[in-house]
């Protein structure tokens, strides 16, 4: 035991890291009526970092060419050991983190956690939810198959619809006239270091939101106040709360552990959920495949753009839904955030879910 | 439950059996990565390599791979031939065969090696290691 | 700034158009003047909707020759009109694709008879709503309007078995290509098994169908243990991943009664 305490003084004195564990770990207390939603943040970094860690060993084996990227994957998932296991983990991984970004902006909805000057806050998050889902449709490209092909080629020909610039918008999106190498290339680059870069200062900029303005009190139970708001910036303290670490951090460590099973769940008992056959399929400039449909998180923007009779319409409709959502802690300003004192928010909430499900069933079948 | 253990002792319990399974699990996951990561077979491993003799001329040296490094075979004399390892056992860089001076050199350090791979000057320990060849027909077979 | 970054994603995600279900054979000029006629000359065209040709886009010209894209000039044997075949062409004309059927066919005793009214191929098959071949089509009905079934029956027989084994090893290879495997090498050895296996029983010879379906048994029987090697690999990896899942489970669990032990505490 002697080498280690050495060790950890060693450290500490240079650094002065249990000053840090004090303030920031131990000392920093969540409100006692926390719930288990609280966890979604924690489960995401680590589902990022999973992803992170997997498109590092694919990128080992990957190769970005039209030619090569198709008998790559195959390689991958026939010939190298475990390739198989973590072309899994990274294409399915990326639909948990889906499910969990969704569930944790609606448990955010629900709670109106974005109030109370936590707008910085709710808008990282927001970007966070656009930037991963622009993840998700570069990294769908990679595979070079029939289904990544084509599913490019429909999403970058969408913004022909803008008027004046669209056809040019659609070539420069594409880097070329049709879908191509060149194409394979700018979404590679995105992909696996543009994008990430950016998402990793995005999490820091929420992270830091989430501290410098403390955690939020749950709206629940007879304790709950409705925060006055002073005209000066004040941290929200807890000085009643649990520490983080270690009290509050096991449940963030079970959560992950079974999001991490249910990953897992998918992968050895459902694996080709995601997976429709076109997956499977090198990509054919010359034959468009029937059926063609886009994953299931963008279903609701294919069918809202079936449902009206021009495309426009339909891309101003999406734009301004998804405007009015990065907006919504300036437009909703009342103080109240219990759930049963706002009816009206909570039809809505409740309404704008089973639209969403709705139209993507509808889009799913249709 | 009436006897309960009170908190402290359980969780002490509970820290040591996710001790356990973390470690089981880090070692299930690390597992896959050091397969995935392990060097794959080198081609032809084991094998005998073929090189027609045509290829082998005269005063000239030819490269080739065997057991996925470098080699080269040459024909010092009309009908001689010889094979050599081509990686220099100072540091690893592949020699370079001087037509003119009849020797190998090495682009790294200068070190000089004569057309048997006996040690000439330089750096290098030990001579270049020899490989077996036999003529068969029009066929030279390397190891 | 992210409005517009939101905004591009937006539109880089959001418009997906349908697709076309299907290419179906275009209508031709065969098919304009043919589809509006009654009787012999208009019932083909609703006969062909039905067929697995045109299933696979085979339209009229296909066969029948000409030139399907005009008028005047549809039926013109300098354009390479066919029209109808004599009963002892037939072969000659179906063989045009069907190849290797036409070939071992016309060695065997009903090619050989053909002179002398033995079955061709439409006899068996039909001719304009012709549907994918199946062992259905040798039954006792159909053979006993020339001979007796018994050699016949045989012949099914030996098939049925082989037949079965074509389909489940298809089917296999399909739910592993599904899974990510790579195998086109074996579908390519199932297809010439297939093509094999079809051929041989159009020379009607007892003892030959026999013995060539023996060999084609024995190729299907070779894939469908590379099939058994992948799937007990599947099932070695689908207990491993379970023992994970399980540990996971496990873990998860653990964490939340150490969570409770803190909640102890922290009412006390």
């Amino acid at each position: 035991m002697q080498p280690v305490k050495w060790l950890v003084e060693f450290v500490d004195v240079r650094l002065g890291l249990k000053d840090i564990y004090d303030s920031e770990l131990r000392g920093y207390l969540l409100p006692r009526n926390v719930n288990v939603w609280y966890t979604l943040g924690a489960v995401l970094m680590a589902l990022f970092t999973l992803q992170i860690i997997t498109g590092i060993l694919l990128l080992m084996f990957y190769v970005p060419d039209s030619e090569k990227a198709f008998a790559s994957i195959q390689y991958i998932m026939n010939d190298v050991p475990f390739g198989w296991l973590f072309r899994m983990l990274h294409a399915i991984g990326a639909n948990v983190i889906m499910i969990a970004l969704l569930m944790h902006m609606l448990s955010v909805l629900f709670m109106a956690s974005y109030k109370g000057r936590r707008e910085f806050t709710w808008l990282t998050g927001f970007i966070i939810l656009n930037l991963t889902m622009g993840l998700c449709l570069t990294g769908y490209l990679l595979p070079w198959s029939q289904l990544s092909f084509w599913a490019t080629t429909v999403a970058t020909d969408a913004a022909g619809a803008i008027p004046v610039v669209g056809d040019y918008l659609v070539e420069f999106l594409r880097g070329g006239p049709t879908v191509g190498n060149q194409t394979l290339g700018r979404f590679f680059a995105l992909h696996v270091v543009g994008m990430p870069l950016v998402l990793l200062g995005l999490m820091g900029a929420h992270l830091f939101c989430v501290k410098r303005r403390g955690i939020s009190n749950p709206p629940f139970g007879p304790d709950y106040r409705v925060a006055e708001e002073l005209p000066f910036f004040e941290h929200e303290k807890h000085p009643n709360g649990i520490p983080f670490f270690p009290n509050y951090f096991v449940k963030d460590a079970a959560v992950i552990c079974f999001f991490i099973a249910f990953l897992l769940a998918i992968i050895f008992y459902a694996p080709g959920m995601f997976f429709p056959e076109s997956a499977f399929q090198r990509a054919d400039p010359f034959l468009t495949p029937p059926h063609i449909k886009p994953e299931w998180y963008f279903l609701w923007a294919y069918q809202t753009l079936k449902i009206f009779p021009s495309e426009i319409i339909g891309l101003g409709i999406q734009g301004a839904f998804m405007t009015f959502l990065a907006l919504l802690p300036f437009i909703d300003r009342g103080a109240e955030r219990r759930p049963a004192k706002r009816p009206l928010f909570v039809t809505c909430y409740v309404l704008g879910i089973l639209l969403f499900v709705a139209i993507s069933i509808w889009g799913h079948y249709s | 439950m009436t006897t309960q253990v009170p908190p402290p002792q359980r969780r002490k319990f509970l820290f040591t059996m996710i001790g356990g399974l973390g470690a089981l699990l880090a070692a299930a996951s690390a597992w896959p990565v050091f397969r995935f990561l392990s060097p794959v077979a080198a081609r032809g491993g084991g094998e005998q390599v073929a090189i027609p003799r045509s290829e082998v001329v005269s005063g000239k040296a030819h490269f080739f791979e065997y057991r996925g490094k470098p080699a080269v075979a040459l024909q010092p004399d009309p009908g001689k031939f010889i094979a050599l390892s081509a990686v220099c056992t100072h540091l690893g860089c592949v020699v370079a065969w001087k037509e003119q001076a009849g020797e190998f050199q090495c682009p790294c350090h200068g070190g000089r090696f004569s057309a048997e791979g006996q040690v000439l000057g330089g750096p290098p320990p030990k001579p270049l290691e020899p490989l077996a060849v036999v003529l068969d027909g029009d066929q030279l077979k390397i190891g | 700034m992210s409005r517009s970054i939101c905004c591009l994603f937006i539109l880089m995600i959001a418009a997906w158009w349908t697709m076309p279900a299907a290419l179906l054979a275009a209508d031709t000029v065969c098919i304009e003047c043919h589809g509006g006629q009654e009787g012999r000359l208009g019932a083909p065209v609703a006969q062909w909707r039905t067929s697995i040709h045109a299933a696979n886009g085979i339209s009229c010209n296909d066969c029948h020759g000409g030139d399907p894209t005009d008028y005047a000039m549809a039926m013109s044997p300098e354009r390479g009109f066919i029209g109808v075949p004599e009963y002892a062409a037939v072969p000659d004309f179906c063989g045009r694709c069907h190849v290797g059927v036409a070939e071992e066919y016309k060695a065997g005793a009903h090619g050989q008879a053909i002179d002398r009214g033995a079955a061709q191929c439409v006899v068996c098959h039909g001719n304009h709503a012709v549907q994918r071949a199946s062992l259905d089509l040798i039954n006792e009905k159909d053979c006993s309007r020339c001979h007796s079934y018994e050699r016949a029956a045989l012949i099914r027989m030996s098939l049925t078995e082989t037949d079965t084994m074509i389909n489940k090893v298809g089917h296999d290879l399909d739910r592993l290509y599904r899974l990510g495997f790579s195998v086109d090498e074996m579908q390519d050895r199932l297809f010439n098994q297939r093509n094999l296996f079809h051929r041989t029983f159009h020379g009607v010879n007892v003892d030959e169908v026999r013995q060539k379906n023996a060999s084609v048994q024995g190729e299907l029987g070779k894939i469908n243990m590379e099939v058994a090697a992948i799937d007990s690999t599947l099932g070695e990896r689908k207990l491993w991943g379970s023992v994970m899942i399980a540990l996971f489970i496990l873990t998860g669990v653990v964490f939340l009664l150490v969570r409770k032990a803190y909640e102890e505490d922290e009412q006390g």
